[in-house]
């Protein structure tokens, strides 16, 4: 009974609360304590510095980071709590701080995230989330240290927000062992690569060179193929040109090798993918995150049979770019009350070697671990050949052109594209309806679309 | 006991009524519970529904808004196809297999049964998430050869639009059936035996005794049944946004209103627009439940 | 007599494949949890692993997170308690008077229970929140058992209940030998609805265990996760479900198949061990007619 008088009087209390805030009046947006007044020499407000724990978000693959910066840093009292990471446009993250900012209070300081959509929601407006890098927080040398265009998908308006974790550029992935034997050379354009398909389903089918059959397919070809399907001009503005030449020839690859049955579309990490073509692949062309999660992990391909070759570029592409699947990125709070010690967490987990290199399962963003953890890769003996090289050289060319908005295109592309794909239409006759669900999308989300 | 003396004793009642009466004593917890987590928020969303982001009164500017949403009608449609499905189908079904069992005459068999058929009923959210992917994916599915004749033969070929009414009814059916044929089951049992035993006197078989005499004497739970089903129906939120995610996103976000109501709270930040289709989905929900009410006279205290 | 053995077979056949299809997914789920990830793709669906499997995978999800999965089915278990204690002593009083006592309101209650119970859960989340961050609750146990102890489902229950089962000619007997009306609660109706106690507190357990929406937003630390938000974490670590974990993926689908088995496991016991009190008991309170 003791446990129920003390509920009620907690309910009553609520209720009174409640009425003050709902009963009458404009909702109350509470918007973050800011220490008014106070000079921001941080580009931003910050709220008032305390001392306490740090509190950390990450996801439980980067929970490593946070044990590995405990363990180097034993004095500093850290919380650290797992979430999702936003993976598969889950939006946990915009759903807490949004939930935040009614309630005035409860942000962590510094988060993961594994998309790339954050920057474009939380930087921006009343109730901007994430604090701005490059404003006097961190200085040049450790924002300098990073790849280029690592940061691109961390700037809004020319203002950084985010330190990148890993790069996910898109190289061509092959089976050196598979590859000899057939006698075929590494093609070094989409159109070679295009050829080679069409030979290898006349000389040994059943055999496949790629797939499209998951969200991120747009993210390899039309990426590459420096499409127009969202390029994001300003804040709120965006640019969607999805039926462009560009997106037509990357999509008629699509289709020729998908015809044909050289490109799979079951989804990669589906189960019917590595029961009936697992020992089928003869390349596929795909973010540096495949060599360990799909060929180590999921395809079980044995060692010395995997080689990385150049990203594919078409034959007229000059300077040749690149796609990007992914790639985490970490972000402060800017309501955070205990900057110091986070900033000193973020630039730790994003740049030192202790993490970075020695267990980050992805291809650092930041250049001097990148080579460091590459050499480390190349020595494991595990791929064929030089890894390192094309990589490298692939970090450097992603293009730039493909933006990220507030929305996921791979969820655009996942509801429209691929059911579609699936009942046996054609992207290049699905580009139209495409277009119009990025459009509507963008417009949802409040952009201002151009065609 | 007397006539006259009910009537006195409501009478008594009666007379007491604008006191606190004893019947305001004993749902007093009850109703502080209602009030902080029921009629308050209820009240914040209508009011949510009808301002603007600064709180100006805004009249029906959300509800037009998100009508005129280009996946508002589509999500419309989708919620009102698996409406009719879910809500037929359960209530045939659950009085048929209740009715079934309860006529059976092994007592093992009888709990067997209803324990079989409750077992799911543990299962829901995230468990079901990963169930459901595996019993729809045709490559590990334990009834596959079932799957791919009736959908296909990938999982995305397995979760095409027009399937997915059937799909959500199959999986709601799956974890929420169970408990109503116990509910119902125990209804049956509430129902003397010297009712039934007279219904077989006059001659009454096994179908129009459960036409005339059991089904009518079950008419306060199937209304409650369908009114508590409706409501889950149209908030529909759990099944798409499983299907959703085991997909990847094949099946959007915004299949039913409900999930555009989350989508426009936690990925637009309108939570104006969001209480508004909160306010839609109440008021058809509502006035479906006041017929079945009406029809069911569910509130006659008797 | 030839056409009601047909009806009695093909009744028995429906019967069967009803159990069938509720069944058959369960055993999936059992058998899939003593299989390694290779096995789960390749053999049958329906035979079965190994124990050394098994046990791998057990191994396996006790190291996720250090552990964390305890702390989930610990949390999950308090949150359910607590929610189902204040549940009964709050709903069963209330079904009780709205049934069987007249007073100023009644149906007022019954009306606005339901309106609330037809309000979409999404609505409702956010200004719950906000009460509870107003009183400083959120990233509690209270913030969660709280709102999930307010059951109007149960609430209705009861009071069909006693609106159908129980006669007030009873209750009225028992006034007017002086009782009182705390005294008639206790002494007779309560007695009469055990059946209805055990269906509210197993219903309500259920919901409280299964709900993940409320505790999803009132509380951000992973500390404090129930199971159900506990195991879309481990969705989200699970290359099948999620690519870009990575390499070192630390859940496989087995394990997280052995971890949706725990996760219900609560569930099934409560169930096996009322089940009797549930159905049978539901027959004591038939006298009315």
């Amino acid at each position: 009974m003791r446990r129920r008088s003390h509920a009620l009087r907690l309910a009553i209390t609520a209720a009174a609360a409640l009425l003050a805030v709902a009963a009458c009046g404009p909702p109350n947006p509470a918007g973050p304590a800011k220490a008014k007044g106070s000079s921001s020499p941080y580009g931003f407000d910050a709220a008032e510095q305390k001392d306490g724990k740090l509190v950390v978000w990450v996801d439980s693959t980067r929970l490593d980071a946070a044990k590995a910066y405990q363990a180097a840093h034993p004095g500093v009292q850290l919380d650290v709590v797992t979430y999702d990471g936003n993976a598969n446009g889950s939006n946990t993250l915009k759903t807490k701080v949004q939930l935040f900012n009614r309630a005035g209070e409860g942000w962590p300081d510094v988060v993961f995230t594994t998309d790339n959509n954050t920057a474009s929601w939380a930087s921006q407006g009343d109730d901007a989330f994430v604090a701005p890098l490059d404003k006097g927080l961190l200085d040049d040398a450790t924002l300098g240290g990073f790849a280029k265009g690592a940061l691109d998908v961390c700037t809004v308006g020319g203002t950084v927000y985010c330190l990148r974790n890993d790069l996910a550029q898109v190289v061509l992935w092959y089976n050196k062992k598979l590859l000899d034997e057939f006698g075929y050379a590494v093609p070094k354009t989409w159109e070679e690569y295009q050829a080679l398909g069409e030979k290898v389903a006349a000389e040994h089918p059943g055999h496949i060179v790629g797939t499209a059959g998951d969200a991120w397919a747009p993210e390899i070809y039309m990426w590459g193929s420096e499409c127009p399907a969202g390029q994001i001009t300003g804040a709120k503005a965006i640019t969607v040109k999805a039926t462009d030449a560009t997106c037509a020839r990357a999509a008629k690859l699509m289709d020729r090798l998908v015809a044909n049955k050289t490109m799979s579309m079951l989804p990669l990490f589906g189960p019917d993918f590595a029961k009936n073509q697992g020992d089928k692949v003869l390349m596929l062309p795909g973010p540096a995150w495949y060599g360990g999660a799909v060929f180590q992990g999921t395809l079980k391909t044995p060692k010395g049979e995997l080689a990385v070759a150049d990203a594919l570029h078409w034959a007229g592409q000059d300077p040749p770019v690149t796609g990007n699947v992914g790639g985490g990125a970490w972000w402060l709070s800017r309501h955070s009350t205990n900057l110091k010690a986070a900033k000193d967490f973020l630039t730790w987990v994003a740049t030192a070697d202790a993490y970075q290199v020695e267990l980050s399962p992805g291809y650092p963003a930041h250049a001097a671990a990148a080579a460091k953890w590459i050499k480390k890769q190349q020595d494991s003996g595990y791929y064929a050949g030089d890894i390192a090289a094309p990589i490298t050289a692939a970090a450097g060319q992603v293009w730039s052109g493909w933006g990220s908005p507030e929305f996921s295109q791979e969820a655009v592309w996942a509801k429209t594209v691929i059911p579609a794909q699936t009942a046996g239409k054609t992207v290049e006759s699905l580009l139209p309806e495409w277009q119009t669900a990025i459009e509507q999308q963008a417009q949802v989300s409040g952009y201002q679309v151009t065609k | 006991m007397t006539a006259s003396a009910i009537s006195a004793a409501h009478a008594r009642s009666r007379t007491r009524s604008w006191r606190p009466a004893a019947g305001h004593v004993f749902v007093s917890g009850y109703v502080v519970l209602l009030v902080v987590f029921g009629v308050a928020p209820t009240l914040y969303a209508l009011n949510l529904a009808f301002t603007d982001a600064d709180g100006r009164f805004a009249g029906l500017a959300n509800f037009v808004r998100t009508v005129q949403d280009h996946r508002f009608l589509s999500a419309v449609g989708h919620v009102a196809t698996y409406l009719v499905l879910w809500l037929v189908t359960l209530t045939v079904l659950v009085l048929v297999l209740a009715l079934l069992v309860h006529r059976l005459t092994s007592r093992w068999y009888r709990a067997t049964l209803r324990f079989v058929y409750y077992v799911p009923g543990a299962l829901a959210g995230a468990s079901s998430v990963l169930l459901w992917l595996f019993m729809l994916d045709p490559s590990v599915s334990p009834a596959d050869d079932l799957v791919r004749a009736l959908w296909g033969e990938t999982f995305v070929g397995v979760v095409a639009p027009a399937h997915l009414p059937w799909i959500f009814t199959i999986i709601a059916f799956w974890t929420g059936a169970g408990g109503w044929i116990v509910v119902m089951y125990g209804a049956l049992n509430s129902i003397p035996h010297s009712v039934i035993e007279a219904a077989r006197v006059d001659g009454a078989g096994p179908v129009r005794t459960a036409l005339r005499v059991q089904l009518p004497m079950l008419r306060k739970w199937i209304v409650y049944m369908l009114i508590l089903s409706l409501a889950a129906g149209t908030q529909l939120f759990v099944e798409p946004q499983l299907i959703s995610q085991a997909s990847f996103g094949v099946v959007g976000t915004d299949y039913s209103l409900n999930q555009l109501a989350y989508l426009y709270a936690f990925d637009q930040n309108d939570f104006n627009g969001s209480a508004a289709i909160a306010i839609d989905l109440l008021i058809v929900a509502l006035c479906s439940a006041g017929l079945f009410v009406a029809k069911g006279g569910l509130f006659d205290a008797d | 007599m030839r056409i009601e053995h047909l009806t009695r077979a093909a009744i028995q056949v429906l019967l069967l494949a009803v159990a069938l299809f509720f069944v058959l997914p369960m055993v999936w789920l059992v058998l899939a949890s003593t299989k390694s990830p290779a096995g789960l793709i390749r053999d049958n669906p329906l035979s079965p692993g190994s124990i050394d499997a098994l046990l791998t995978n057990w191994r396996h999800l006790m190291s996720f997170q250090d552990g964390a999965v305890l702390t989930w089915m610990t949390n999950s278990v308090v949150y359910a308690g607590l929610a189902v204690t204040l549940t009964l002593l709050v709903s069963i009083p209330a079904g009780y008077a709205m049934a069987l006592m007249s007073f100023k309101g009644r149906r007022l209650l019954l009306v606005v229970t339901l309106v609330v119970m037809l309000m979409p859960a999404t609505a409702l989340v956010l200004p719950i929140f906000l009460e509870l961050s107003y009183v400083g609750l959120v990233n509690q146990a209270a913030s969660v058992v709280l709102p999930m102890s307010f059951f109007p489902f149960g609430v209705y229950l009861t009071y069909i209940y006693f609106s159908t089962s129980v006669p007030g000619e009873l209750l009225d007997a028992a006034r007017l030998d002086g009782c009182s009306e705390s005294a008639t609660f206790a002494r007779v109706a309560l007695p009469l609805a055990k059946p209805v106690v055990a269906l509210v507190a197993f219903f309500s357990f259920v919901q409280n265990w299964n709900n993940f929406f409320l505790p999803y937003v009132m509380l951000p630390d992973s500390d404090h996760y129930p199971m159900q938000v506990g195991l879309t974490q481990m969705l989200a670590a699970t290359p099948t479900f999620n690519p870009v974990v990575g390499a070192n993926a630390e859940v496989q689908p087995p394990e997280l198949v052995l971890a949706t088995l725990l996760s219900i496991a609560p569930v099934l016991l409560v169930f096996l061990f009322s089940q009797r009190f549930l159905v049978a008991g539901m027959t004591a309170g038939a006298t009315k007619g």
